[in-house]
C-alpha cells in the first residue's frame, strides 16, 4: 500500500520536499507512519506537529488505507 | 450564498462585503485583516502565506456551519490571500450578514478566532536579516 505525504510551510522546509509517496503495510496507523517519516527527516521532531488524513484532522491511532493523503504541518498561523 | 475562497490576487474588500447582502438582513460586518509591519517589536519586510487549499476550504465551511448554530446570522463570505503580501495588504476578509448587527459582530469575531486556530494556512515573516514560519497555538490533535 502507498500513501501520499504532504508537507507545508515549516515542515516543507525541513523535509526539503512538498510531497512524497510512502509505502506502508496494511494496518499501519498514523503514529507508525510518522515514525518512518521522522526517520527520513529527523528535524521534523523539533516542531510541535499537527496532521490530517484526507484533509481532516485525525487521531494518531487512525489506520491508513491505500491512497490516503497524510498531511503533516505545524500549528496554523493564517488570518 | 456563503462563499469560501483562496486567492493569490489582491482582495477587493467591497466586492466581498457586497456579495453578502441578503434582503432579510440589516447589517454586514466585514473584517479586513492586513499585514502588520511590526510583530513583537520586529519589523517584517513582507509576509508569505501558504495554504493547504483543499483542506482550508473544508475547514472554513465547517466553522461557518458551526457559527450559524451559535449566532443568528444568515450568510458568510471568507476570502484569504496566499503568496507574497506587502505591509498593509489585506490578507483575509470575512463578511458576516445578519438580520441584526450584534450577531454579525459577535460571529465575525468568533469566525476569525476559529480560522486562526483551525484553518490550515501558514504565514512566513520575512525580516531584513532572516525569515521565520509562524507557528500558532497547537490546540488541535497535537502529535
Amino acid at each position: 500500500m502507498q500513501v501520499r505525504v504532504l508537507f507545508f510551510g515549516a515542515t516543507a522546509d525541513e523535509a526539503g520536499v512538498r510531497s512524497m509517496p510512502l509505502s506502508i503495510s496494511s494496518q499501519t496507523d498514523v503514529h507508525s507512519a510518522l515514525e518512518e517519516i521522522f526517520t527520513k527527516f529527523p528535524r521534523l521532531r523539533s516542531h510541535k506537529l499537527l496532521y490530517a488524513v484526507n484533509q481532516e484532522y485525525d487521531s494518531s491511532d487512525r489506520k491508513l488505507n491505500d491512497g490516503d493523503e497524510l498531511a503533516i504541518f505545524t500549528a496554523v498561523s493564517g488570518g | 450564498m456563503d462563499f469560501f475562497e483562496l486567492t493569490s490576487d489582491p482582495i477587493s474588500i467591497e466586492s466581498v462585503a457586497r456579495r453578502v447582502v441578503p434582503p432579510q438582513c440589516g447589517a454586514t460586518v466585514t473584517l479586513d485583516g492586513y499585514v502588520r509591519q511590526f510583530t513583537k517589536g520586529r519589523e517584517s519586510l513582507y509576509l508569505v502565506y501558504e495554504a493547504y487549499e483543499a483542506m482550508a476550504i473544508k475547514e472554513m465551511k465547517k466553522l461557518v456551519e458551526q457559527a450559524k448554530k451559535n449566532f443568528e446570522i444568515s450568510n458568510v463570505g471568507i476570502v484569504h490571500r496566499t503568496g507574497r503580501l506587502e505591509i498593509g495588504e489585506t490578507s483575509v476578509v470575512i463578511s458576516v450578514a445578519a438580520p441584526h448587527r450584534r450577531a454579525a459582530f459577535a460571529a465575525c469575531e468568533w469566525i476569525i478566532r476559529e480560522l486562526k486556530r483551525t484553518v490550515p494556512i501558514w504565514k512566513k515573516e520575512v525580516y531584513a536579516d532572516g525569515e521565520c514560519w509562524v507557528e500558532g497555538d497547537a490546540s488541535i490533535t497535537p502529535i
